[in-house]
C-alpha cells in the first residue's frame, strides 16, 4: 500500500513541481514590470523566505497531528490560488503581501512534503526510494524552467501564471487519491 | 477513493473553476500594459503594449489599430533619448529595430537607403568594404538612424552639422497610414520639422543618407588649458586637416574643470590600400568598465581615469586609423543597469568664444552644489540650422556632460534644480540645451532655447491632424 501511496504522492509533486517551476525563476519578471528594482527583488524573496522559516516548525508540528495530507493539499491549492491574484497585481505592496502569503504556503509543502517522504520510505531502502522521489521532482522541475521560458517568450507573464496555477491545482487533485490515517504510518489508497 | 472524498473533489473544482474565471475577468477588465522606459530610466510610463515591427505593413496595421482603439502612437528605437520621447502612457510603442533592412547602396554616388531601425553599426558593415563612410553620427555605433533622424543627432566630424545635412530624403507614414516622401524639394517643411522632430510627425520609414571616402588619419593628442580651448579648437578646424576632433575637460579634483586634452584625427597622406581597414572590434571592455566604475565612485577614481585616458591616448600619438574604425569606439563599457542609479547625459552647446565663461560658471555652481560629474566631452558643432528644432545656431562648443545620479525623487529634483542652473549658463552666454535628455528645463528656458517650438508644433499638427503621434516629453513641453 505505501508503494502506492508513494507514487501518487510523487506525481502530486511532480506535476506542483512543474507548476511552480514554470513561475518561480521568472515571475518576478512581473515585479520589473510593476517598476521595481533590485533592492525590491531582494525584499521580495527575502520576505518569502523569512515567513516561512518561522512556519516550518509550526506546520511540521502540526502535521505529526492532524497529517501529511490537509497541509499538503492546503498548499498546493493555496498557492493555485494566489497564482490566479499575480496577474492581478497593480503596485508593489501587493507583491510583497502575495510573497508574504506564499511563505506560508510554501512552507506547510515543503515540510510536509518531507515529512511524508519519511513516513513513506522503509527504513534500510530509504536512501534509494528518495534518490527516485527527488530524480523524478528534478527531471521535472528542469521541464519547467524550460517550459516557462517559452511561455514567457512567446506568450505572456500572465500566462504562466494561470498555466502554473492550474498544474498546482491538479496536484491537489491527485494528492486526494492518497489516504492517510494520522499517527499510523501505514497509508492506504 | 471513497464518496466523500469524490465529492470534495467535485467542489473544490468549481470553487477553482469559479475562481479561475473571476481572476481572468477581472483581468481582462484591467487595462493592458506594460512598463516603458528609456535608459535614463528616470522618466516611465505605463504603454498600452509594444509592437515588434518587421515590415511597413506592420508599422500601417499598429497604426489602424491604434486609431481604432483611440490610441496614441509612440516611437522608438534603441531607446537613449532620457525624457520619454520613445513612449507615452496607455500609447502603442513601435519598436523599430527589427525594421532594419538596408535597400540600396550606391557606392559611384556615394549614398546609402537603409530602414529606419537599421544601426550605424550595420551600415558600416556594409559600406566599410565599398571603402565608404558615415558623414555624420554619434561618438558610438549603436544607435538606429531613425531614432538618430528624430534627435537630429551630431557627431565629431568637424567639417560636418547635424546629422540632418547628410540626409537626402526620407519617407514616412503618417497618422493616416499614407507614405509621403521628404527632402528639401518634396514636404521641405516635413523634412525640415521630422528631423530633430522626435518621432511627432509620423513614422520615418527609410531614409537616403549622403556618404564619404573613407579615410587615414593619423591621431594627434594636445593638453591644454580651457581657456586656450576655443582657439586651439578653431585653429584644428581651420586647418582643414582635422578629420574628426574630440576633447575631454577634467571633472576629476586635481584639475576640476580647468584640464583639457584634445584628440585630432588628421588626414594623413597614407592611402587606403595601405591602411588596415577591416572594422575593429571592441577591446578590453571589461578593463575599461572597471576603470570607468571608479571613476563613476570615487574623487581618486577620477584622478586615476584621468591620467590612465591621457596615457593611453599618449600611446596613440602618431599611430593612424581609418575614419571607419576611429567612428566605432568601444561603448560597451558605458553599459550601465545599477538597481538605483542611473548615467544621464546633458549636453551643452555654447557660442565658441563664450566656452571658458561658460565652464567658469559651471566650476562655480557645481563647487556650491555638487553633482556626480564622471565624465565631459566636447565636440565642435558648427552652425547648423536645417532642422526646425535646431540647437546650434552659431559655431559652438558641444559639452556632453555625463552625470551620476540616484534615481530617488529628492536626488532627481536637486539634480532638476542644478539642471536649471547650468540650461541658464548656456543661455546667458547665448547657448542651448540638448532636447533629448532628461525633461528638467522649464518650459520659459525650452522657448528660449527653440525659438521655433510654436512653428515646430504647427507642422506637426499639419501632418498628425489628430495628434496620433504623441510622446511624455511632446506631453511635457508642447501640449
Amino acid at each position: 500500500m505505501r508503494a502506492v501511496a508513494m507514487r501518487y504522492v510523487m506525481l502530486s509533486q511532480n506535476v506542483m513541481t512543474l507548476g511552480s517551476g514554470i513561475v518561480f525563476p521568472f515571475y518576478l519578471i512581473s515585479i520589473k514590470e510593476i517598476g521595481g528594482d533590485f533592492t525590491q527583488y531582494g525584499i521580495a524573496y527575502g520576505l518569502f523566505t523569512i515567513c516561512s522559516a518561522y512556519l516550518n516548525g509550526y506546520f511540521g508540528r502540526s502535521s505529526d497531528r492532524f497529517g501529511r495530507k490537509p497541509f499538503l493539499l492546503l498548499g498546493s491549492w493555496g498557492m493555485a490560488a494566489l497564482f490566479l491574484l499575480f496577474p492581478l497585481v497593480t503596485s508593489m505592496w501587493q507583491v510583497y503581501a502575495l510573497q508574504v502569503a506564499m511563505g506560508v504556503f510554501g512552507a506547510m509543502q515543503r515540510t510536509c512534503e518531507k515529512a511524508l517522504l519519511a513516513d513513506l520510505t522503509e527504513e534500510g531502502r530509504r536512501g534509494e526510494q528518495i534518490g527516485r522521489y527527488h530524480m523524478g521532482l528534478s527531471l521535472f522541475s528542469g521541464l519547467a524552467v524550460i517550459a516557462g521560458g517559452f511561455l514567457v517568450d512567446y506568450f505572456t507573464l500572465d500566462l504562466i501564471f494561470y498555466f502554473g496555477s492550474v498544474l498546482l491545482f491538479a496536484s491537489g487533485l491527485v494528492l486526494l487519491r492518497v489516504q492517510e490515517k494520522p499517527g499510523t504510518p501505514g497509508m492506504e489508497t | 477513493m471513497t464518496s466523500r472524498t469524490r465529492l470534495f473533489a467535485a467542489a473544490a473544482v468549481i470553487l477553482y473553476a469559479g475562481a479561475f474565471a473571476l481572476s481572468l475577468t477581472l483581468r481582462s477588465a484591467m487595462p493592458r500594459g506594460e512598463e516603458a522606459t528609456d535608459v535614463g530610466r528616470i522618466v516611465s510610463a505605463k504603454v498600452d503594449k509594444t509592437v515588434a515591427v518587421r515590415t511597413t505593413e506592420d508599422v500601417a496595421a499598429a497604426i489602424r489599430d491604434a486609431r481604432r482603439e483611440g490610441r496614441k502612437v509612440s516611437v522608438a528605437g534603441t531607446r537613449h533619448s532620457m525624457g520619454g520621447q520613445t513612449f507615452y502612457e496607455g500609447a502603442v510603442v513601435l519598436d523599430m529595430r527589427r525594421y532594419d533592412r538596408i535597400l540600396d547602396l550606391d557606392a559611384e554616388a556615394k549614398k546609402i537607403t537603409v530602414q529606419s531601425g537599421a544601426t550605424w553599426e550595420q551600415i558600416q558593415e556594409a559600406i566599410n568594404p565599398q571603402h565608404l563612410s558615415i558623414r555624420v553620427m554619434q561618438s558610438q555605433n549603436i544607435f538606429t538612424v531613425g531614432g538618430s533622424l528624430g534627435t537630429n543627432i551630431h557627431g565629431r566630424d568637424p567639417s560636418e552639422g547635424s546629422l540632418i545635412e547628410t540626409v537626402e530624403s526620407f519617407r514616412l507614414m503618417t497618422e493616416e497610414g499614407k507614405i509621403l516622401t521628404a527632402s528639401r524639394r518634396e514636404n521641405a517643411d516635413l523634412f525640415r520639422a521630422a528631423i530633430g522632430g522626435y518621432g511627432l510627425l509620423g513614422v520615418i520609414l527609410d531614409a537616403t543618407l549622403l556618404l564619404t571616402d573613407d579615410e587615414v588619419y593619423t591621431q594627434h593628442m594636445s593638453l591644454l588649458d580651457y581657456k586656450k580651448f576655443p582657439d586651439a579648437l578653431r585653429a584644428s578646424v581651420e586647418s582643414g586637416r582635422t578629420g574628426l576632433v574630440i576633447a575631454r575637460i577634467s571633472t576629476a579634483p586635481s584639475g576640476f574643470l580647468r584640464d583639457m586634452y584634445m584628440t585630432e584625427y588628421m588626414d594623413s597622406s597614407i592611402p587606403l590600400a595601405e591602411a588596415d581597414t577591416g572594422l575593429k572590434g571592441e577591446r578590453a571592455v571589461e578593463l575599461t568598465r572597471f576603470v570607468f566604475g571608479l571613476q563613476r565612485k570615487y574623487g581618486w577614481g577620477k584622478n586615476m581615469s584621468w591620467s590612465l585616458q591621457e596615457r593611453l591616448f599618449r600611446s596613440t600619438e602618431g599611430k593612424s586609423i581609418t575614419r571607419n574604425n576611429a567612428m566605432r569606439p568601444e561603448s560597451g563599457f558605458l553599459e550601465y543597469r545599477d538597481a538605483q542609479k542611473s548615467d544621464l547625459l546633458q549636453e551643452y552647446f555654447v557660442p565658441l568664444d563664450q566656452y571658458p565663461a561658460f565652464v567658469d560658471g559651471l566650476r562655480t555652481l557645481l563647487r556650491e552644489e555638487p553633482i556626480n560629474l564622471v565624465n565631459i566631452t566636447v565636440r565642435y558643432m558648427p552652425r547648423s540650422e536645417e532642422s526646425l528644432l535646431a540647437y546650434s545656431r552659431q559655431d559652438s562648443a558641444a559639452v556632453v556632460l555625463l552625470i551620476n545620479e540616484k534615481r530617488s525623487p529628492a536626488r532627481l529634483e536637486r539634480l532638476k534644480s542644478v539642471t536649471q542652473k547650468m540650461i541658464g549658463l548656456a543661455e546667458q552666454v547665448g547657448g542651448t540645451y540638448y532636447l533629448t535628455y532628461q525633461p528638467f528645463a522649464s518650459k520659459e528656458q525650452f522657448r528660449a532655447a527653440y525659438p521655433a517650438a510654436d512653428e515646430f508644433k504647427a507642422a506637426k499638427l499639419d501632418y498628425d491632424k489628430e495628434s496620433l503621434f504623441v510622446n511624455e516629453w511632446y506631453a511635457d513641453y508642447l501640449r
